[in-house]
């Protein structure tokens, strides 16, 4: 058990160790900069600024260090940018083993084909883990080396719950992979999606059609409102469990019935 | 019990037509030969048959198990080796990491001994490996839990003359030790070489399934002869050859059937292009002429001791004989192609085929 698993995990080991020190590095130097932040007035700054921009980015709390790192670091760097691309991993997954025929070689093998792309999926945990697990430490000894502030409690919950969120973004890209089985047709409908959501989530926001934000994964994470405020939505986490692992059941369900040619 | 048993096997691809209710069976210890123009619809049964896709009607069961019952191919898998057409491997890791990994998966009971006799580079990474590597490693891998029935995808395309031969007398030796193989091909003296039995599949329909020495005795060779002086058509009019045709004279009739009309090295690799059959040979004849001498090229299927008393009655200055291609051997046994079915193998052909091989024969 778990063969497939291991090696495809170990084939991931040089892009988890990548995306955790990049993410450490893009971390630490929001860390640095946050000082010549602290002392701005942003409610005066960004009042005219419209509602999208300021709930939807959480820019009004950018003058703490963890209103900095909600906003540079975890809406764009977590969400979109980690999202997207733990989306376009996945997305190459099923689609490109077919369209390279590698899956033949894995399917002549006596295991069974959920096995096979539930396990490669699971590898996705791998550089998932690694950098929920890693940046928190950064950057908590980077900000106390710099006499910042960060609650650690928050940080540990907003990576915990970063978890579920990631590897929601991954199932969208899974699932694209499964039923298109062209490699670059899912990536493109994976990435898609998401940038479309997220465009759905923050345009709409305190509009009549917020409620279109609600299909976006981005709508029951808010690393500001965990950060900043320490309320955390724990319910969304579940949510996105949920969305991730139905996702991630109907590409095996079909995988296991179809066509490999 | 069978092997390998087909009823009635059909499968569709939409309009396409790649296999058409095949029945047949491959006994246990025997080496089946499954041949066939690229296109035929030959990968498209093997990938049924390893419950790669389910048949659009029609059955089959491979060591006894059902293709199409998911559990029960996994059971079958553990007994069964596969030498895939296309070798599509992990292009980042060693040929070492990728064992292990296959290992872990279905077993390893003989990879060193298998590895001492085709030796791939096992330290390098797969991407850096040619095709003939590639192949190398697709038979270990294919051989390396000791399986009791092994399916072969075009299995030699790739491998250099050496390698070839010592992979047919693995395969004999193998077979001596009660397997059975089942293996498509393309080119009719591989078959000749190590096939028990020969499935003959055009068009996705199975047109003949017989022992080898029947079909070779049919097959023929295409001879091309180049002689100083010119000559006729009706010169070669001697027993056993067909298809006669003559270059480089202005009055030379043209041929009789679309078999190509090449000449020289032509002929050897006419079998690896079928196309080359359908092309209309009339304006072809001009450049195969030569300087000097008149160029003479036909399919000859009757004894050759006949043919070369025939030979020695010119001042020959060029000569070559090589297997007929297949595509040719085809068109005169069962005829024109409909043209229904011809477009429908067409389409095929890009669906199953491989790349084109370039290193066959």
């Amino acid at each position: 058990m778990f063969e497939v698993a291991r090696y495809e995990g170990e084939r991931r080991a040089m892009l988890a160790l990548t995306i955790v020190v990049a993410a450490a590095f893009y971390g630490t130097m929001f860390v640095a900069i946050a000082p010549s932040f602290t002392d701005l007035d942003l409610a005066s700054l960004f009042a005219e600024l419209p509602k999208q921009l300021t709930e939807g980015l959480g820019i009004e709390s950018m003058n703490t260090l963890s209103g900095i790192l909600s906003v540079e670091l975890y809406q764009v760097g977590w969400l979109l940018v980690l999202g997207i691309y733990l989306a376009y991993n996945a997305a190459s997954m099923i689609a490109g083993e077919i369209e390279s025929g590698r899956i033949d070689s894995l399917l002549a093998a006596p295991v069974s084909r959920t096995r096979l792309a539930g396990e490669e999926f699971l590898s996705l945990l791998l550089p998932i883990l690694a950098i929920n697990a890693v940046t928190p430490i950064v950057l908590f000894v980077a900000a106390s080396f710099l006499d910042e502030t960060l609650d650690p409690v928050n940080l540990v919950v907003l990576h915990a719950l970063a978890v579920p969120y990631l590897l929601c973004c991954a199932a969208v890209g899974f699932v694209f992979s499964v039923f298109l089985t062209d490699e670059s047709h899912a990536r493109i409908a994976a990435v898609g999606t998401l940038v479309v959501t997220y465009l759905l989530e923050t345009v709409f926001i305190g509009t009549d059609y917020e409620v279109l934000g609600t299909i976006a994964p981005m709508n029951y994470i808010d690393p500001t409102a965990i950060l900043v405020d320490g309320s955390y939505d724990f319910a969304g986490g579940a949510i996105l469990l949920v969305a991730a692992a139905v996702l991630v059941l109907a590409g095996l369900v079909r995988f296991g019935r179809m066509d490999i040619g | 019990m069978a092997a390998i048993t087909t009823e009635g096997l059909t499968k569709h691809y939409g309009d396409v037509r790649a296999n058409e209710e095949l029945s047949f069976e491959v006994r246990e210890g025997e080496v089946f030969g499954y041949l066939g123009p690229n296109g035929a619809g030959k990968s498209t049964t093997i990938r049924t048959l390893m419950g790669f896709q389910s048949p659009t009607s029609g059955s089959a069961t491979v060591l006894g198990h059902d293709v199409t019952d998911r559990k029960a191919m996994i059971e079958a898998k553990r007994h069964l080796g596969y030498v895939p057409a296309e070798m599509g491997f992990d292009e980042d890791v060693t040929g070492n990491r990728f064992l292990r990994y296959q290992a872990s998966l279905k077993g390893d009971s003989r990879s060193e001994e298998l590895l001492e006799l085709f030796d791939p580079p096992m330290d390098r990474e797969i991407g850096e490996y040619s095709t003939g590597n590639k192949r190398k490693l697709a038979i270990v891998l294919a051989f390396m839990h000791d399986p009791d029935l092994v399916i072969m995808d075009k299995p030699t395309s790739g491998l250099d003359p050496l390698m070839q031969e010592r992979f047919y007398e693995f395969i004999r030796d193998e077979q001596a030790r009660g397997k059975t193989f089942f293996f498509s091909s393309h080119i009719l003296s591989e078959v000749q070489k190590i096939c028990d039995r020969v499935g003959v599949i055009r068009n996705g329909h199975l047109v003949e399934l017989e022992d080898v020495e029947t079909l070779l005795d049919r097959g023929g060779k295409r001879v091309s002869v180049r002689v100083a002086d010119p000559v006729d058509r009706e010169a070669f009019a001697i027993e056993g050859a067909h298809d006669v045709s003559v270059a480089g004279d202005e009055r030379s009739p043209q041929p009789t059937t679309a078999d190509g009309g090449e000449s020289g090295d032509g002929a050897r690799t006419a079998s690896d292009r079928p196309s080359s059959a359908d092309e209309p040979s009339g304006n072809g004849n001009s450049s195969s002429g030569g300087r000097d001498g008149t160029s003479v090229s036909f399919t000859f299927t009757g004894d050759y001791n006949d043919l070369l008393s025939h030979l020695v009655a010119y001042d020959i200055l060029d000569l070559d004989i090589a297997d007929a291609p297949l595509e040719d051997v085809f068109m005169r046994f069962y005829g024109e192609v409909d043209p229904d079915t011809e477009s429908a193998a067409g389409g095929t052909a890009e669906a199953e085929s491989s790349p084109e091989e370039s290193a066959d024969v």
